[in-house]
């Protein structure tokens, strides 16, 4: 299995453990990676809202580079695959807007033809590589409590994410993440506003007070139910809640501290990948006492 | 190239205001005024000009909740985005929106990457990262209009 | 070899008619107020009708169906001896009963009448283009004319009406239908699905707005039923097939064996003993049956039943025997079989009711992972004295009387989510049901959280000014998520007050989601055997909403209840005895006249090759091998017209529809302007109805479309179209019934098999096949047809001079040779 690897802008900067163990991950599991010149997705909370036809010709051009290797696109980030998965739907949909994009990519020799697909680590986890593959990897067991949480660019709007899975009321609840964690013997719980935003593009653009309020929300029934770890698929969303619970901390009096790990750490440790791999230094919720205790 | 219908006006009219958007919304829950039921009907009776200055209009997570609930099936967020891509046509753009999407267009990241950087990826073993043809991001984006919105 | 027309048989030019008299048409252009007048000059197609040869007078008038509008025509028919008449007004789907009687009073056949469709068809669907209206309405005019002229008096034969009555589905609808039918003195079957009749009255607690008890109004029209002479019920029985037509329906019900016999005396001794436990379905499975079971305590009939998938006895194997063991009247009989009943009947009324809508599907809410959200129907049995906790509101996770309880409206109602209409009841049912909270558990708070409160019928409003009153609380604004605290099972809803454009967060003991009505689920399996055409939220369609809005298109069969919309049970009631009516009066008149549009069969020319007889849905067709010949059972005939294109040699005549007629209809349709025009045959129950209801509806097509009614699509033989194209025609449609949906079983299928023939022969004469579209379209489906011939003026405006001299020149009497 080949993939072009795209890391969007916050891993390779702020948390290139997620990068490490992915790739560390991968390796255990036959993924072979491609990495391109892969711009800014460019973000959809970003040059989404300030200008649609941008967005869109920036997203066509990450989309050609992997059309031209002929390999489908494998993201570590919602957002980015958010952007790359709707604007491969938008444009091999309207040819209009095909034709326009196609247009203003020339000079630079680049034509989209909508021919490769684009996933999330965690749909190849679970669709390409399979539960049963990963399983035979596994070589440690720990026990704690994870309340996974999807983010919300993962999956909706999901007649653009997911329109082959649509419910009978055209929604979608999505369980990658705890049947993969499942299945390699960690323990998943079920909390309320499972599915609710971390709030974290809020913040980024106008206010992260208020985006606080909305992870302080999460973070709530997530205690309640006695969550120990949150799982996360996204490096926005890890930001969020990471470094949200020591802002949240300090301005309330309760203490949220639960170590908040990427999909690719967790399967890095039950993989017993070399911890200096995964990355948990840049944690500011620190992760060891977790896994020492 | 002409910026595409990011939502049919016409759907407008078909919001019978059961309020499940705003019930689900969580930039409503964090921010006193941002209400995407009512921009909505706003926008459909007092038109455009009344919403689009307002700043808590890019407050929109972009979670796409409410487009989840709404029995309608309107797509609110896109809505939502339209009205902000003309609150930024007409120059009402929030700080942090036009530093990160300046980045983009100069960088073609939203990050730089640091000799800071280069160092922690070394310490992790990784390779260095490919080279983004900037000529090639920044022309793109000129020509698509970017660059002239952002002045 | 496709047969062609006589040269010149079809020419306008005919003074005479086939009995050699000089013909004489009338033509009148009506009005219809300003329905007509106000998109088309009428005036201007009365004289154009006056032009036409053989047309003797040509006037237009204000209201032509009116009392003196039909007068106007029996003077001219006696004092200017037309012989023909022409009405340009409304469809004939809706008037052409009314005129036909007015020729037969006026001494003229009722057969030498024709209509032109110049209402539905063209001033309400071409609203804002006068010119192309006007020059439409002649058009149609002189295409009726044509047909006119060509129209010879016929016949009519009389059938006998069986005088038994089929009522399907024994809730409150089928229970009324039944008893008025059978007080009038009709022998009444009636066939219920369930194992007792009362449908979902039964389960309802109190009906609103008087709250009286539900079951207890119910319950004596259901002994009624049960002891009633002229009734015969049929419960645990489905119809498994239906045969025939108006008058004359051969049905075939199967019986599921209950395995307790007449005997049973409902003492219940069996039941105590039984093993086996299932959710009990009466009660939402709110609480449990055994394998032996009665529905409920008021079921009729009262007997128990064994429901044997449960039951640990199977395949004659006894190894369970409590029950038997316990029956005093050893009523117990393993043994019994299903068995078929063959019914002669000469009505059926649908009574098949609803089902309420699953909100599973719609996550947020957390019906069935919350203990404590409930859905209305589950309430009714929850405070129904007879329920599962006898009447006491106790909330499922701890049986505790909840303190506050919210109302959820419109869940799974006026939805693109899940159905897009609104399902008449709700509103109500959450007003009455929380007056009935209020009434016994005065301390509850009740919270209704609505978008619009629909309270619009007698005694209604004051239903809700009354809850008003009482205190219960209205919330503008459905909550968009409920969540659980699991410790206590206790819900809190958030969403947003619109009236005060506020965020709310309500703790709630328990949420009750309205939900919303649904046909049945298996009403699919009625819809196919009764050829029930259905609107798009499924429920069943009536002939026309406004004025027989109980009676099908299909002649016979009547409809009442849940199954034709949501309704409450006072109109299902009222819909149930205007349906009796419906049926009454059919069965009153002891006969029914078959519409003389029989197929005839000249010996002469028939070779007995039998081609005709496997096309024939009803099988009225019968060859004679050893005479060669072949004969239609004229009883049998339904008119269908299937079996003409079907013979090759021209032995076969359809009354009223002959060959001749159609191909002067588009003969004078391709007069003029042929290369702009669009030929459409529409079979009368689907597609011609659609196209009325795209004019009803007032959605608006192209004037380029021409539209020829025949009975069936199975009517139209290639060889029509070929002509069509061979005078220069650009496009043509041929429109029917959905497949499966065939108004005359299944002749659509001989449609689709020509259609596909004859565009092999087009590509093989090198024409664009584009030109020959073929499109299912249902009485329902105005939308479609709209849609179609939008997309078919695309077409003929790509269609160039080149291409409409290729389909002269392959199609003409020389190009045939090939």
């Amino acid at each position: 299995m080949r993939y072009a690897l795209f890391l969007g802008c916050l891993i390779p900067v702020k948390y290139p453990g997620f990068e490490s163990s992915t790739r560390a991950v991968a390796e255990a599991l036959n993924i072979e990676f491609v990495d391109m010149q892969f711009s800014c997705c460019p973000a959809p909370t970003l040059v989404k809202l300030v200008h649609y036809p941008s967005w869109l010709a920036l997203a066509a051009r990450n989309l050609c580079l992997a059309e031209q290797a002929g390999l489908n696109i494998l993201t570590l980030c919602n957002g980015c695959t958010n952007t790359l998965k709707e604007a491969n739907l938008v444009l091999k949909k309207d040819p209009g807007l095909r034709k326009g994009v196609n247009e203003i990519l020339k000079p630079w020799g680049k034509e989209f033809k909508g021919e490769i697909e684009v996933r999330h680590i965690l749909d190849v986890l679970r669709d390409d590589v399979g539960l049963d593959a990963i399983r035979k990897q596994v070589k440690k067991r720990f026990s704690f409590r994870i309340a996974c949480h999807y983010g919300c660019h993962f999956f909706r709007p999901p007649r653009i994410m997911y329109p082959d899975r649509l419910s009978p009321s055209k929604s979608l609840v999505p369980t990658q993440m705890e049947e993969i964690l499942s299945a390699v013997g960690l323990t998943t719980i079920q909390y309320s506003r499972r599915l609710l935003c971390c709030g974290s593009a809020l913040g980024t653009k106008v206010d992260l007070d208020a985006a606080n309020e909305i992870t302080r929300e999460k973070l709530s029934h997530m205690t309640d139910k006695n969550a120990q770890v949150i799982a996360v698929g996204c490096p926005s969303c890890f930001e969020q809640f990471d470094r949200g619970q020591v802002l949240i901390s300090r301005k309330h009096s309760r203490d949220h501290a639960m170590p908040v790990l990427f999909i690719s750490q967790l399967l890095g440790l039950v993989l017993d990948v070399d911890r200096s791999k995964l990355g948990f230094d840049q944690h500011r919720i620190k992760v060891e006492p977790l896994l020492d205790g | 190239m002409k910026s595409p219908e990011i939502f049919d006006e016409a759907l407008l009219y078909e919001c019978y205001e059961c309020a499940r958007c705003t019930g689900s919304c969580p930039a409503a829950f964090a921010v006193e005024g941002f209400n995407p039921r009512n921009f909505l009907l706003t926008c459909l009776r007092l038109g455009l000009d009344a919403v689009v200055s307002d700043e808590k209009l890019w407050c929109c997570t972009t979670c796409h909740v409410c487009e989840d609930r709404c029995p309608q099936m309107l797509n609110v967020t896109d809505l939502l985005m339209a009205l902000m891509n003309e609150a930024a046509k007409r120059g009402h753009i929030p700080d942090k929106v036009k530093a990160g999407t300046g980045m983009i267009l100069h960088t073609g990241r939203v990050l730089l990457i640091s000799k800071r950087v280069s160092e922690m990826r070394e310490k992790f073993g990784l390779e260095p990262l490919p080279e983004i043809p900037v000529e090639e991001v920044e022309g793109i984006l000129e020509k698509t209009g970017l660059a002239g919105l952002l002045g | 070899m496709a047969k062609r027309p006589k040269a010149g048989s079809h020419s306008r030019n005919r003074r005479k008619d086939a009995s050699g008299e000089p013909l004489r048409i009338g033509v009148y252009v009506c009005h219809c107020g300003l329905n007509i007048d106000g998109s088309l000059d009428c005036e201007e197609v009365a004289r154009f009708a006056s032009t036409l040869n053989d047309v003797v007078l040509a006037k237009d008038s204000l209201y032509t169906c009116s009392n003196s509008g039909q007068e106007m025509i029996k003077a001219d028919i006696r004092e200017k001896g037309l012989n023909r008449v022409v009405v340009a007004s409304c469809t004939p789907r809706l008037h052409e009963p009314t005129f036909r009687a007015a020729c037969g009073e006026a001494g003229l056949n009722p057969y030498l009448f024709e209509m032109a469709n110049i209402r539905e068809h063209c001033s309400w669907v071409h609203l804002h283009d006068r010119k192309g209206a006007t020059d439409k309405a002649k058009d149609l005019v002189k295409m009726a004319v044509a047909r006119a002229r060509l129209l010879e008096p016929q016949v009519e034969t009389h059938v006998p009406i069986t005088r038994k009555a089929l009522v399907v589905g024994g809730g409150v609808a089928g229970i009324q239908a039944s008893l008025d039918l059978a007080e009038s003195g009709y022998q009444v079957y009636l066939v219920e699905k369930e194992a007792s009749i009362g449908g979902r009255m039964a389960q309802i607690d109190k009906t609103f707005p008087t709250m009286d008890c539900s079951i207890c109004i119910l319950a004596p029209k259901m002994s009624e039923v049960g002891r009633h002479p002229n009734i015969e019920l049929m419960t645990l029985s489905e119809v498994e097939s239906v045969d025939g037509y108006i008058g004359n329906f051969r049905v075939r019900v199967r019986r599921r064996p209950r395995y307790v016999s007449k005997e049973c005396t409902y003492c219940g001794d069996c039941a105590k003993g039984c093993p086996q436990h299932a959710p009990n379905e009466f009660d939402c499975g709110l609480s449990t049956r055994k394998a032996i079971y009665s529905p409920f305590a008021q079921a009729v009939p009262a007997t128990y039943l064994i429901d044997m998938s449960l039951c640990l006895n199977k395949h004659g194997i006894v190894a369970c025997d409590r029950c038997s063991q316990a029956c005093q009247h050893k009523c117990i009989d393993f043994s019994q079989q299903e068995e078929f009943l063959d019914l002669e009947v000469g009505t059926i009324i649908v009574c098949t009711g609803s089902d309420v809508y699953d909100p599973s599907s719609l996550t947020e809410l957390g019906y069935q992972r919350f203990p404590n959200v409930i859905t209305s129907l589950e309430f009714e049995r929850l405070i129904n004295a007879g329920g599962p906790t006898a009447g006491h509101l106790i909330r499922p996770s701890d049986k505790k009387v909840p303190k506050t309880v919210a109302f959820l409206q419109c869940i799974g109602s006026r939805s693109k989510r899940s159905n897009p209409y609104c399902s008449n009841i709700c509103c109500m049912n959450t007003i009455k049901d929380a007056l009935l909270i209020r009434e016994h558990w005065p301390d509850t708070k009740i919270y209704v959280f609505y978008i619009d409160i629909r309270a619009f019928g007698k005694g209604f409003e004051d239903l809700l000014q009354r809850a008003r009153r009482e205190g219960v609380i209205f919330i503008r604004g459905i909550p968009g998520e409920i969540l659980q605290d699991d410790r206590t099972g206790n819900l809190k809803l958030i969403g947003e007050n619109t009236l005060l454009s506020k965020l709310y967060q309500y703790d709630m003991d328990m949420a009750i989601l309205s939900v919303g009505i649904e046909p049945r689920k298996d009403s699919a399996v009625v819809k196919r055997l009764l050829s029930l055409p259905s609107v798009a939220d499924g429920f069943f369609m009536e002939a026309h909403p406004k004025l027989r809005p109980v009676d099908t298109p299909t002649g016979g069969i009547f409809l009442a209840g849940c199954a034709e919309g949501p309704k409450d049970i006072k109109d299902s009631v009222t819909q149930a005895s205007a349906a009796a009516s419906r049926a009454n009066i059919l069965m009153s008149k002891g006969k029914v006249t078959v519409e003389a549009i029989t197929a005839r069969i000249n010996p002469d020319l028939c070779t007995g090759c039998g081609a005709c007889s496997r096309v024939c849905p009803y099988g009225a067709i019968l060859v004679d091998p050893e005479a060669k010949l072949a004969q239609v059972v004229e009883a049998a005939c339904a008119g269908c017209g299937t079996c003409a294109p079907e013979c090759k040699f021209g032995a076969i005549r359809m009354r009223h529809f002959s060959d001749e007629q159609i191909l002067a209809q588009i003969d004078a349709l391709a007069e003029t302007g042929a290369k702009g025009k669009i030929l459409a045959f529409c079979c009368n129950w689907c597609s011609y109805a659609g196209a009325d209801f795209t004019g009803v509806s007032r959605m608006q097509y192209p004037t380029e479309v021409r539209i020829v009614r025949t009975m069936c699509s199975g009517r139209v033989d290639p060889a029509f179209v070929e002509y069509a194209f061979s005078k220069g025609i650009a496009a043509v449609l041929v429109s029917g019934c959905h497949p499966g949906d065939c108004h005359y079983i299944n002749a659509n299928l001989q449609t689709e098999k020509r259609i596909q023939r004859l565009w092999k022969k087009m590509a093989r004469h090198g024409l664009d096949k584009e030109r020959l579209q073929l499109a299912w379209i249902s009485a329902a489906e105005g939308l479609k047809f709209s849609q179609e011939i939008q997309a078919m003026k695309e077409i003929v405006s790509g269609v160039t001079d080149e291409e409409i001299e290729k389909g002269i020149r392959a199609f003409s009497e020389k190009g045939q040779a090939a």
